[in-house]
C-alpha cells in the first residue's frame, strides 16, 4: 500500500526513468565485460584463483587479469585453461610445449607450482596434452585476495541471498 | 544536509579510488626497478636410456628414451628481490627442435625461491627433475638444442611482467641411436 502511494507521488515517468538507468548500469557493465573479452581474446578476462595448487605464486581468493591473444604459448608461462568435459578453468604453469611444424598446433603440459605430479592425472582419461584451443588466457597481473568476496558468496549461499536482498530493499527505500 | 550513509559511501569510494591509483602506480613501477643478477650452467654430461616406465599416465614412456642431465648452477638472484616480490620461479628448459617439430621446450628443473637467502644458488652436479623426452620416441633427428635458465619474478601485486631470460645456451648431445634400441 504505502508503495503504491509512494509510486503515484513520483508518477509513471520517473518510474521509467529509474528502471531505465537501471538498465544502462547494467547493459554497460555487460559491453564493458565482452568488450575486454574481445580484446583479449579470452572467454574470461578476469578470474578468481579456487584452490591452492598454484601457490605460492597465487592464493586461494587472488584476482587473475588474463590476455590470451593469438601467439603460441611459451613455456613457464602461467595459464588457465577449461577441459570440455570439466567446468571449472585450472590455473597452472606451462611445463612442456611441442608445436607441430605443418600446422602450428601445440601439445601443452601443464604443472601447478604447488603439485608434485603435472596435470595428466586432472586432464581427461586418456588425454596426454592440452591444445592451444583449451586455454582462456595467460596470466598477466593480479591482486591479491581481491576476489575473497566471491569465494565466500560461493562457499555461504546464505551471504549472496542476504546481500541480494539487502540491495533490494535498499533501493526501495532510497529517496533518491 | 548529509546523512552518515552518504558519509560513509563517500569515504568510502575515495578510499577504494586512491587503492586503484596506488595499485596501479605499483604495477607500472615495479618493473623498473633495476636488479643485477648474476648467474651461470655447466654441463657435465647427458645419458639416454629407454626401457623404462616414467609416467604412469603415458604408455609410451616404457619404449622412449629419456634423457639424465648432470649439471651445476650458480646463480645469485638476490638483488632480484625487491619490496614487490613474493617469489622468483626459476627453471631450466631444454629446447630443440626435432623432424616434424620446429619448436620443442621441456622444463626440466624448476625451484621456488622466496627470499634472499635461497636466492644463492649453488647446485652441483644436480639431475633433472621432470623427464626430458622427446614427442616421438626417440632423440633421433633432433638439433639445435640448448639448455636456458629462465627466471620469472612474481610481485606480491602487479603485473606479471616479461622475465628476463638471462640465457646461457648449451649443447644438448644427441642420444646414441644405438644405445636405445638395444635397451628395448
Amino acid at each position: 500500500m504505502e508503495l503504491l502511494a509512494q509510486a503515484k507521488k513520483y508518477g509513471a515517468r520517473s518510474l521509467l526513468l529509474q528502471g531505465l538507468t537501471f538498465i544502462s548500469v547494467l547493459t554497460s557493465a555487460f559491453m564493458i565485460w565482452k568488450g575486454l573479452s574481445l580484446f583479449t581474446n579470452s572467454e574470461s578476462p578476469v578470474v578468481v584463483v579456487l584452490s591452492g595448487s598454484m601457490e605460492p605464486a597465487y592464493h586461494r581468493g587472488d584476482i587473475l587479469f588474463l590476455h590470451n591473444g593469438y601467439s603460441p604459448i611459451e613455456v613457464g608461462e602461467v595459464v588457465v585453461y577449461k577441459l570440455d568435459d570439466k567446468p571449472i578453468p585450472i590455473v597452472h604453469r606451462v611445463m612442456k610445449v611441442h608445436t607441430e611444424s605443418a600446422t602450428g598446433k601445440q601439445f601443452l603440459l601443464t604443472k601447478g607450482d604447488n603439485n608434485n605430479a603435472d596435470d595428466r592425472g586432472l586432464y581427461n582419461p586418456g588425454q596426454l596434452w592440452i591444445q592451444r584451443e583449451e586455454i582462456i588466457g595467460r596470466v598477466k597481473g593480479f591482486v591479491p585476495y581481491a576476489g575473497m568476496g566471491t569465494i565466500w558468496m560461493n562457499d555461504y549461499p546464505q551471504l549472496k541471498m542476504g546481500l541480494l536482498g539487502a540491495l533490494c530493499v535498499m533501493s526501495l527505500f532510497s529517496n533518491d | 544536509m548529509y546523512n552518515l550513509l552518504q558519509r560513509l559511501s563517500g569515504v568510502m569510494s575515495f578510499a577504494v579510488s586512491v587503492l586503484m591509483a596506488l595499485m596501479v602506480l605499483i604495477a607500472v613501477t615495479t618493473p623498473l626497478i633495476p636488479s643485477s643478477p648474476t648467474h651461470s650452467v655447466a654441463l657435465h654430461s647427458v645419458k639416454t636410456t629407454a626401457g623404462r616406465q616414467m609416467d604412469p599416465f603415458d604408455r609410451t614412456s616404457r619404449a622412449a628414451e629419456h634423457a639424465r642431465l648432470t649439471f651445476d648452477v650458480d646463480a645469485d638472484l638476490s638483488s632480484m628481490f625487491n619490496w614487490n616480490t613474493k617469489m622468483l620461479f626459476a627453471y631450466i628448459a631444454a629446447e630443440y627442435s626435432a623432424p616434424g617439430f620446429e619448436t620443442n621446450k621441456v622444463v626440466v628443473w624448476d625451484r621456488i625461491i622466496r627470499n634472499r637467502r635461497q636466492a644463492k644458488l649453488r647446485l652441483r652436479r644436480h639431475h633433472n627433475k621432470y623427464a626430458l623426452r622427446n614427442f616421438a620416441l626417440t632423440f633421433e633427428g633432433v638439433e639445435a638444442a640448448n639448455l636456458t635458465l629462465y627466471i620469472n619474478p612474481v610481485p606480491y601485486l602487479g603485473l606479471m611482467y616479461d622475465r628476463p631470460m638471462y640465457s646461457i645456451p648449451l649443447t644438448l648431445p644427441r642420444a646414441p641411436a644405438g644405445a636405445a634400441k638395444a635397451a628395448s
